[in-house]
């Protein structure tokens, strides 16, 4: 077999034709080139910017998480502060109407105590005429008991106005 | 063929590109809008926080103004109570009052017509209202008239009390069955004996023997117009008594008369008369033994003195004497210092027999001026039906010290089971 090939002729060897039209061939090699490379570039560019862009929205979507679950704790504790103030609201009101009528009532405490008052230092009035004008009517019986007429005398007319007061507030 | 490849390839990589940013841009958009809502929510949170504070705050004010304004209304409506509690008390006093003066109006009136009887009863049935305002039972006072110089003795169940000449008579007489309520008799010496002059018959005291009833009292001599003393009888306690004297039964004329008289009768059955005689600075408390008819002097007996005014206290006057004796002791009561004002007093002495010596005890006096009474004195002691030792005393009222105002009937449990007497704290037995 060895034999046979060697036997066989080598054939020539595949050397390029030397371009026809040199010059012009070479310019589209050039220009070949240059398309793929600026393809190249721009393919690059648009990759590098896919990334990025890419990054951008994870960045924004891992934020917007987070503003997400912020914006939940937020509304939780705003439902919360606006339950307490509608509670405080509401107690304001109450206490309110209770103060008005604690007001009102001890407005009437003050009236009903002036009212008290005065009845006191009216009957006190009545009860010192009246001890006058008993001391004054008993000192006036110890005196007749002893047959002093002018001493019983005078005692009834040292109370007789602690004695006309007394009638008179007595009515 | 590479360069529809290479075509196709740029236009996925621009479609790739251009969906990254637009898928990017919406998700900033979105981001914005999150943020722009938390903030607002932030700010809501803010508002309703500052809001929520200013409620409180205005709450706490209201809750403290209702807590001073519940306060304020607790303090006024206890004033108003008491208000109304010392009205309504002013209420039952001016009721008293009005009770009370009526009965003395109607005394007075009585008076006026020479009803002295009738008197008396107006008075006594007014003696619970009057008795309250000059300061009830808490003191021991038990007839709120005037009562001078008490004398109380036991008949039966019944306790008969005697007191110097009011408007009721010469000498009048009060009757009680439980020593707290006292209505009035009338007047025990209805006469006097011709030698003697009306109006100041003082001091009584009544003594029982063989049946009778002795009354000793001091009355003024019309002749000479010196206190001296004598002596009636009577068949019950409640009189009339007689006097048959032609003279006083005793009369220091020299010393300034003879009055307080109060007898002794010790264990042998002999009696004696104990009196004082003279005033203020010359006062001194004599012992006579008695006859044993008990209207005269024994014969051959001479008064003994018992006491002088030796003591501070005592101001130069020792008086209404009355001895007794008690476990084996002999115990001279008497009142000292001025009996017109709250410095009176009552005194005790201790003695070796009826006719003395006596010597002051110690501490005197044993009853002087205190809560409910001035001027205590006029003393004498009697028992009660269980045998306990009283004292009754006449007092003025504090704040109407001093003639013509009263003094009146007090009763006081007194201990003679020690050596010496004390006088026990006013209330019930």
């Amino acid at each position: 077999m060895t034999d046979v090939l060697l036997a066989q002729p080598r054939p020539p060897a595949l050397i390029p034709a030397p371009p026809r039209g040199g010059p012009r061939r070479r310019r589209v090699w050039v220009a070949a080139l240059t398309c793929a490379a600026l393809l190249g570039a721009g393919l690059g560019y648009l990759l590098f910017d896919a990334i990025q862009s890419n990054h951008q929205y994870d960045g924004a979507r891992h934020t917007l998480r987070i503003t997400r679950v912020t914006t939940d704790v937020v509304s939780q504790e705003l439902i919360k502060a606006r339950g307490e103030l509608r509670l405080v609201t509401q107690q304001v009101g109450n206490d309110t109407t209770a103060l008005a009528q604690d007001t009102s009532q001890l407005e009437g405490a003050r009236s009903a105590l002036s009212a008290a008052q005065a009845h006191v230092l009216e009957q006190a009035s009545l009860l010192n005429s009246l001890h006058a004008c008993l001391g004054g009517v008993e000192q006036a019986l110890n005196a007749l008991a002893v047959g002093s007429q002018a001493k019983a005398a005078g005692a009834l007319q040292s109370v007789s106005a602690s004695c006309a007061a007394a009638v008179n507030a007595s009515g | 063929m590479a360069t529809a490849v290479a075509v196709a390839g740029l236009g996925v990589s621009v479609w790739y590109d251009a969906h990254a940013h637009l898928r990017a841009n919406a998700e900033e958009s979105t981001l914005k809008a999150a943020q722009h809502h938390l903030a607002a929510l932030r700010h809501d949170k803010v508002v309703t926080n500052y809001a929520n504070a200013v409620t409180t705050n205005r709450r706490n004010d209201l809750e403290a103004s209702i807590g001073t304004t519940l306060n304020q209304l607790a303090g006024v409506e206890a004033s108003v109570s008491s208000a109304n509690a010392g009205a309504s008390l002013e209420g039952v006093g001016i009721s008293t009052l009005h009770t009370c003066l009526g009965g003395v109006q109607a005394a007075l009136s009585q008076v006026s017509a020479n009803n002295n009887a009738a008197a008396a009863k107006d008075v006594s049935a007014v003696s619970g209202p009057c008795a309250l305002l000059d300061g009830g039972a808490n003191a021991g006072l038990v007839y709120p008239f005037d009562f001078p110089d008490p004398d109380v003795i036991l008949v039966g169940r019944t306790y008969y009390a005697y007191a110097t000449n009011s408007v009721a008579g010469n000498i009048q007489i009060i009757a009680s069955s439980d020593l707290t309520h006292w209505t009035a008799v009338g007047n025990a010496l209805p006469s006097l004996p011709a030698w003697a002059k009306p109006d100041n018959t003082w001091a009584p005291e009544v003594a029982r023997a063989n049946g009778s009833f002795f009354m000793y009292y001091a009355v003024e001599v019309a002749a000479t117009g010196t206190q001296c003393i004598s002596v009636a009888t009577a068949r019950s306690a409640q009189g009339p008594f007689v006097d048959t004297s032609t003279g006083p039964l005793e009369c220091q004329q020299s010393l300034g008369g003879s009055i307080d008289p109060s007898t002794f009768t010790d264990t042998n059955g002999v009696s004696y008369l104990v009196w004082k005689s003279g005033g203020p600075g010359s006062s001194k408390v004599w012992s006579e033994q008695l006859n044993a008819a008990g209207t005269g002097i024994a014969s051959g007996a001479s008064p003994a003195l018992l006491l002088l005014p030796e003591r501070s206290w005592e101001a130069g006057t020792v008086e209404a004497p009355d001895l007794l004796r008690a476990n084996g002791h002999y115990f001279l009561f008497f009142s000292g210092n001025d009996w017109n004002s709250a410095n009176y007093g009552i005194g005790v002495a201790t003695c070796t027999g009826p006719l003395g010596p006596c010597a002051d005890a110690t501490p005197n006096p044993i009853l002087s001026s205190g809560a409910g009474i001035a001027g205590p004195g006029g003393e004498s002691i009697f028992t009660d039906t269980s045998g306990a030792y009283w004292m009754a005393f006449h007092s003025w009222v504090p704040g109407a010290v001093g003639f013509p105002n009263s003094r009146d009937l007090y009763l006081r449990r007194i201990d003679l089971s020690g050596a010496l007497p004390s006088v026990a704290a006013p209330g019930p037995g």
